[in-house]
């Protein structure tokens, strides 16, 4: 039985019992954990609004032995991200960016990077740039972080880095694919144009806090938000709700 | 010796287990309980439970429970119709109804929004409140969903439903619970607190 202190983000909270709350964190100092907080509910508890999905706050755990639930003592919030509460475009962009950070990642399996990276993107989203663009760029930096950095120099499915390639991407190799395997998987391959390409691989190397700086629009931010969706399913192997969910013209 | 894992007291052990909240250990302890328990006070239970899930339905009009086709509000003329208080479960509704601060209608939307989740307005109860306000009549819809990302997104979403229908809009206030010291409020609430002030 231990103590932990940690900065952590609040990835997912879901009701438990009669007055708890299982949450699910990314933490800087132990990655993806869940814990149970109990009483949380109630209107007199300890935790306020601490344990929200997107907050960032310092988290005071108890770990008990042989249970995969930690139990949570204390939160203290550093930043709420109230901004990211207020409209239905950045609080879904934030939901998918918390959604994929949970489904890439184990439990217990530290990265500080992506802790920052994910903090960097929730600022971003509060800061008012264009969300779903947002969310486009935090999902290609974190698939690029997690070991699922999209295949951009070479042929994703045979690795031949001299061959022509063919403007396609292919979501099962993970990348650019060359002119003979796009032939051969040519139902499963998405079309990616030039522009398209050095937009995505400009995003891979860039820094988390210069990223922002990049812009796409038209054909390329389609091709890229078609051929990142189809990845992150493949990578995650579920439908995460998308960025726009609650902001797509047929919902409102 | 362990259960029978295919006998009569395993099948209602695992049947137990199913209910929210109720772990392994405390559904033996139930079913044992009402293994020893008089045979007419064990039946009581299970008559109750026919009776709930034959006898009850959804409200036609509000979605809240109810015992015909219109729950006990939607029924009662005294009723001040001209107002709709809008949650997100019929158990809200009962803590809001336990206050006698309110003689309006009431609209339950089953669920909330959740982007997390991908719960759209599709499953929630939205469309049928919308319905409401076509049939006219209504002046004031007032938005009970929890202070929670769910409840945010729906009355979010519900607000910009609703809004060219003309009919006031609102939303109940966030603040500090009665009876506690400032100090302790975490940010969140104080700042909602503050900005929904008002003047004395």
């Amino acid at each position: 039985m231990s103590l932990l202190k940690t900065p952590a983000i609040v990835l997912k909270s879901r009701k438990w019992g009669e007055a708890d709350r299982i949450v699910t964190f990314y933490t800087l100092r132990f990655g993806k954990l869940r814990g149970v907080a109990r009483g949380a509910r109630r209107l007199r508890n300890r935790f306020g609004s601490a344990l929200e999905p997107f907050v960032h706050g310092e988290l005071n755990l108890f770990e008990k032995r042989g249970d995969s639930l930690y139990r949570i003592t204390g939160a203290d919030i550093r930043d709420s991200f109230a901004g990211l509460r207020d409209d239905l475009p950045r609080m879904s962009s934030a939901a998918r960016m918390a959604n994929l950070v949970g489904a890439v990642t184990g439990e217990g399996d530290a990265h500080p990077s992506i802790f920052e990276t994910l903090l960097n993107g929730l600022h971003v989203l509060q800061s008012g740039h264009d969300p779903a663009l947002t969310a486009l760029l935090f999902q290609i930096k974190l698939l690029g972080e997690t070991g699922f950095r999209p295949q951009t120099d070479h042929c994703a499915a045979c690795g031949d880095g001299h061959g022509r390639m063919a403007g396609q991407f292919s979501p099962l190799a993970g990348g650019l694919v060359c002119l003979p395997c796009a032939r051969r998987d040519r139902d499963r391959c998405l079309p990616m144009s030039a522009g398209s390409q050095a937009f995505l691989q400009q995003a891979l190397r860039w820094a988390p806090a210069a990223v922002t700086r990049l812009k796409a629009t038209g054909q390329i931010r389609d091709e890229l938000e078609a051929a990142v969706e189809s990845y992150v399913m493949v990578v995650t192997g579920k439908h995460l709700p998308p960025a726009d969910f609650l902001s797509r013209p047929a919902t409102l | 010796m362990g259960i029978d894992n295919q006998g009569l007291l395993a099948q209602l052990i695992r049947e137990l287990v199913r209910l929210p909240g109720i772990g392994h250990k405390t559904a033996q302890r139930l079913a044992f309980y009402l293994l020893k328990t008089e045979k007419d006070e064990a039946l009581r239970l299970a008559d109750a439970i026919r009776a709930v899930k034959d006898g009850l339905t959804f409200c036609s009009q509000c979605r809240n429970i109810a015992e015909g086709e219109l729950c006990e509000f939607c029924r009662d003329p005294k009723r001040d119709r001209t107002k709709i208080l809008v949650v997100e479960e019929p158990s809200t509704l009962y803590a809001v109804e336990r206050t006698g601060g309110y003689r309006g209608l009431y609209h339950v939307l089953l669920g909330a929004l959740s982007p997390l989740d991908g719960v759209g307005p599709a499953d929630i109860r939205a469309q049928d409140l919308e319905d409401r306000l076509k049939q006219g009549g209504i002046d004031e819809v007032i938005l009970a969903t929890n202070p929670t990302i769910e409840g945010e997104a729906t009355a979010i979403y519900l607000t910009r439903l609703l809004r060219p229908y003309g009919v006031r809009i609102s939303r109940i206030a966030y603040g500090i619970p009665v009876g506690v010291d400032i100090e302790y409020a975490d940010e969140v609430t104080l700042i909602k607190s503050l900005e929904g002030r008002r003047d004395l």
